[in-house]
């Protein structure tokens, strides 16, 4: 992220005064306290910040003056407040574009004011295009302003270029289809003359009359023939080429880091995987299927036409555009329109319908029904009015759009029989010519629309290659090796933020033995999770290291790391299979017997033998069929099955009620003995087993020890335990 | 169940202007009088608050109803979100207090007027604006397919850029016929 922008030569002077002649970093402001619109920067020296609005300097203090800055995100706009001697103050107001590039100015301002290094790693992407300043596509690299379509295409070009040969064969049988559709009307002009109405001096001639009907009779069947075989080949083609890139983009997906993974909606990644390669795929089948041909038509019968007649060539070809353009305002400008209009009543009305209806004991509850069906009549209304609207235009306008495709022809005829009855034309050479004339009016209709979908299936492209060209964060270096973990995890000055302006854990020194049970307690936002994130690689430490018996973990290979790892986590998640599958998930090979040992370490076995079809039960999705409990057990089972020297518990009982967490605190007891194991959990009483406790606070080790040792304490740990206690007390007292 | 198509006088009931004593003792909402509660504002922009004694400095003003009305029922709250008590009107304060409580709500609660929208372009499943605002000319992009462009009230529209500005169309009855037909696209 850019956080030193380049000051304009006339407010370099200003600043200057203000702040020093070196400036460390400035950054803009685009929003006077007022809520104006502006030009400004917002700029560190070395001891001083200044804060310039359309080149003067309007505030400017020392550094050391104020502490704990923070940015404080408003509704629609943030301010960036200080703390003066216990006085709140705001250096200045920002819209909402600039609020993580003041997250690391804030963070920097605190270094600064506690004079200590300044501890920005400023790896995070600049959300806006390095060339025009833009807004991208959020989630991607592309600036929809300045994407370059040229290079997007050739990439897929190179693509493309793995299927060579089926291409060259569609793109002769495309020629060779093209080439019979031109020769209908010659065959109707053959026809004419021969026999129909001779030109004068001229006799019927039957063999001629034949040659033409079974020339007609080739085109009609030829050229359908050629367009099967084409629209096979391409669709061949042009599918294998979206399965290649879908294949591309899945294992991108797969190989990228949690980080860049989290910040992508599952939606969004959906997408890129199935609509955008599938719009691919449609671009290229109609690129070569219908765009060719078309174009191929377009230009060749252009061609015969002028060659014809130039002077009718021009009446025909002259309004094709004007034509073409009234055809693409009623289709885009007024249709489309309305149809989108109705889409939407439509859309309202429905999620109303789905509203009420997955809430209808709600509403019978509260004896709301009347009211209900009132709404509902409204949004009936509603869409009935919407949907007469679109059929009274489309009924209107599609016969229009018809007739003006129509129009050339209606001019050919009028000048054509004209130069009949001149007798400069003959009949055969009216019906050829006006065969023609009727040809291109297709193509130019098409091409109006082309524009729009070719820009669409390119961003596709260009979507699909920044997934494609994504490099992971975490990544494994050519001196990684394999490591057999003994257990012992040490951290040594961890310092890790999401954001490197916000750091969530910070100066993490601790040393954990092999076999040992480790309990980390703290509030929500602590960084507990982000600990055990670490353990697992999912992200790189900012500052310092973590080490497993010595081995600094960016030096063992990821695969092999995680693979001695067994994680359960409170959400379980259990893909469609059996349960068989889904214990065998970490480790595939395993043989039944694993698989029977790990079930009945983490109490699953018996219940799996009371299910009617064992470990052969298939779940439904996310094993809706299983109880919570049921479930858990399973992702235990799925987590020691690899036998991890390493067991990390997030959460993994907090969602169950007491008899089943007992069940599953006696597996894991059994699970954790041996294993080096970290666990998190709110309900503390979980805990009771660990052989010691951290216990963080703002991403800080506030205490650490045993149970008793920090009971003992009163600190931390012992409030949280009392409260607690009083908690079910009161529920127990309740209850 | 969505509360959007419920008029606003349905929430409010503002005749009433009061509430059950079963619900009242039950909440225990802190209302600030006049009386014994002082605002001054820092030098730096900020919001302090004396009340029943005790100060804070650096507090924020929520709205209640930031769509439909933002001089009832506010709350004072310090930077961790806790509450130290509400308006029920602005009207009960004094001009002065008013006027700086006003501005705090302005400050919080940024979104400018849109006065005029220039052009509306869609493309790629995005929308680029141009408009002159309360605030100045902006150029702002729109993430489509919903939830970006939203109906307040049944003529309010507010559009979330992908920065998270906030736009405002305070009467979408008042646009010109060609300002509407670029924004109906988008809705």
């Amino acid at each position: 992220m850019n956080l030193n922008f380049t000051l304009p030569e006339r407010e370099l002077e200003a600043v200057s005064q203000a702040v020093g002649e070196h400036i460390r970093y400035c950054v803009p402001v685009d929003l006077t306290l007022g809520g104006q619109r502006t030009e400004g920067y917002f700029v560190i020296g070395e001891q001083k910040w200044a804060l310039l609005l359309e080149g003067r300097v309007v505030d400017s203090r020392l550094i050391t003056d104020a502490k704990e800055y923070k940015v404080v995100p408003l509704i629609g706009s943030a301010v960036l407040e200080g703390d003066e001697a216990g006085t709140k103050f705001i250096l200045t107001r920002l819209s909402m574009k600039h609020a993580a590039r003041y997250g690391y100015i804030a963070q920097i301002l605190n270094d600064m004011s506690r004079q200590r290094t300044i501890r920005i790693y400023n790896d995070e992407e600049e959300p806006v295009c390095a060339s025009c300043g833009g807004s991208l596509i959020p989630g991607t690299r592309v600036c929809p302003k300045c994407m370059n379509k040229a290079a997007a295409f050739k990439r897929l070009v190179s693509v493309a270029m793995n299927h060579k040969k089926t291409f060259a064969i569609g793109l002769a049988v495309t020629l060779a289809a093209s080439a019979i559709s031109m020769a209908g009307p010659y065959f109707q002009k053959l026809l004419v003359n021969s026999s129909l109405q001779p030109p004068p001096g001229q006799s019927p001639s039957v063999p001629v009359f034949i040659w033409a009907i079974l020339g007609l009779l080739f085109v009609l069947v030829g050229g359908e023939g050629l367009g099967i075989i084409k629209g096979r080949i391409m669709a061949g083609v042009s599918s294998q080429i979206a399965a290649d890139l879908r294949k591309l983009v899945y294992e991108r997906i797969q190989s990228l880091s949690l980080g860049f993974l989290t910040t992508q909606r599952a939606g969004d990644i959906m997408n890129r995987v199935t609509s955008d390669t599938d719009r691919i795929r449609n671009l290229v089948q109609e690129l070569f299927t219908t765009a060719v041909f078309q174009l191929i038509i377009l230009v060749s019968a252009s061609v015969l036409l002028f060659s014809a007649d130039w002077r009718l060539a021009c009446v025909v070809l002259l309004p094709a555009p004007l034509v073409a353009y009234i055809q693409r305002y009623i289709w885009k400008g007024v249709l489309w329109k309305l149809f989108r209009k109705q889409w939407r009543v439509y859309d309202k009305a429905n999620s109303f319908l789905h509203d009420v209806l997955s809430g209808i004991r709600v509403v019978k509850a509260f004896g709301k029904e009347e009211r209900e069906v009132k709404r509902f009549k409204q949004y009936n209304a509603e869409f009935a009015a919407a949907t007469i609207q679109t059929e009274k235009v489309f009924s209107i306008l599609s016969p229009i759009s018809n007739y003006l495709i129509q129009m050339g022809q209606y001019l050919v005829l009028l000048i054509g029989c004209n130069m009949i009855l001149g007798k400069q034309m003959s009949l055969g050479e009216l019906v050829q010519f006006s065969g023609y004339a009727g040809m291109i009016y297709g193509p130019i209709a098409w091409l109006m629309f082309m524009p729009r979908w070719l820009s669409n299936a390119i961003i596709s492209v260009d979507r699909i290659f920044s997934v494609i060209d994504e490099q992971p964060e975490v990544m494994d270096s050519e001196a990684s090796v394999k490591h057999s973990i003994q257990g012992t995890i040490t951290f040594r000055n961890v310092i890790f933020g999401y954001k490197s302006y916000e750091p969530v854990l910070k100066e993490i020194n601790v040393e954990i033995k092999p076999g040992e049970m480790i309990g980390l307690v703290g509030h929500s936002g602590s960084g507990k999770s982000t600990l055990i994130n670490l353990v697992s690689r999912f992200y790189d430490v900012n500052e310092g290291e973590i080490l497993i018996d010595g081995v600094d973990i960016r030096r063992i290979e990821q695969a092999h790391l995680r693979s001695q790892i067994g994680v359960v986590l409170q959400e379980t998640f259990l893909f469609s299979g059996t349960i068989l599958d889904n214990i065998r998930y970490s480790k595939p090979e395993a043989t039944y017997e694993e698989v029977l040992e790990a079930a009945r370490i983490a109490n699953a076995h018996d219940f799996i033998l009371r299910l009617p079809d064992g470990y052969d039960t298939r779940l439904e999705e996310n094993g809706g069929n299983l109880s919570g409990g049921e479930r858990q057990r399973l992702a235990i089972a799925r987590a020691v099955l690899n036998d991890p020297r390493i067991l990390i518990l997030d959460e993994a009982t907090a969602s169950l009620d007491i008899d089943t967490e007992s069940a599953i605190q006696e597996a894991l007891q059994r699970v954790t003995r041996n294993r080096t194991t970290l666990a998190i959990a709110h309900r503390l009483s979980t805990l009771r087993h660990a052989d010691r406790l951290i216990v963080l606070d703002k991403g800080e080790i506030a205490e650490i020890g045993t149970h008793a040792e920090l009971v003992a304490k009163r600190g931390i740990y012992y409030n949280l335990i009392t409260a607690q206690r009083n908690m079910s007390k009161k529920a127990e007292a309740v209850g | 169940m969505t509360l959007k198509d419920v008029s606003v006088s349905e929430i409010l009931r503002p005749e009433d202007g009061g509430s059950s004593p079963g619900l009242a003792e039950a909440a225990q909402i802190r209302y600030l009088s006049p009386d014994d509660t002082e605002f001054t504002l820092t030098e730096g922009h900020m919001l302090n608050v004396k009340a029943g004694g005790k100060e804070h400095v650096g507090v924020y003003v929520h709205c209640s109803f930031p769509h439909t009305n933002k001089r009832i029922y506010l709350s004072i709250r310090t930077v961790e979100n806790e509450e130290i008590g509400m308006i029920r009107s602005l009207d009960e304060f004094p001009e002065e207090t008013q006027r700086m409580l006003e501005e705090q709500v302005e400050l919080r609660y940024f979104a400018p007027e849109i006065s005029k929208v220039l052009s509306v372009k869609e493309e790629f499943g995005y929308s680029y604006w141009d408009a002159e605002t309360t605030s100045g000319y902006c150029r702002f992009t729109v993430r489509g397919g919903g939830g970006s462009v939203k109906l307040m009230t049944a003529s309010r529209l507010l559009i979330v850029d992908v920065d998270g500005n906030r736009f405002i169309i305070p009467h979408l009855d008042r646009l010109s016929d060609k300002e509407y037909k670029m924004v109906e696209v988008c809705m």
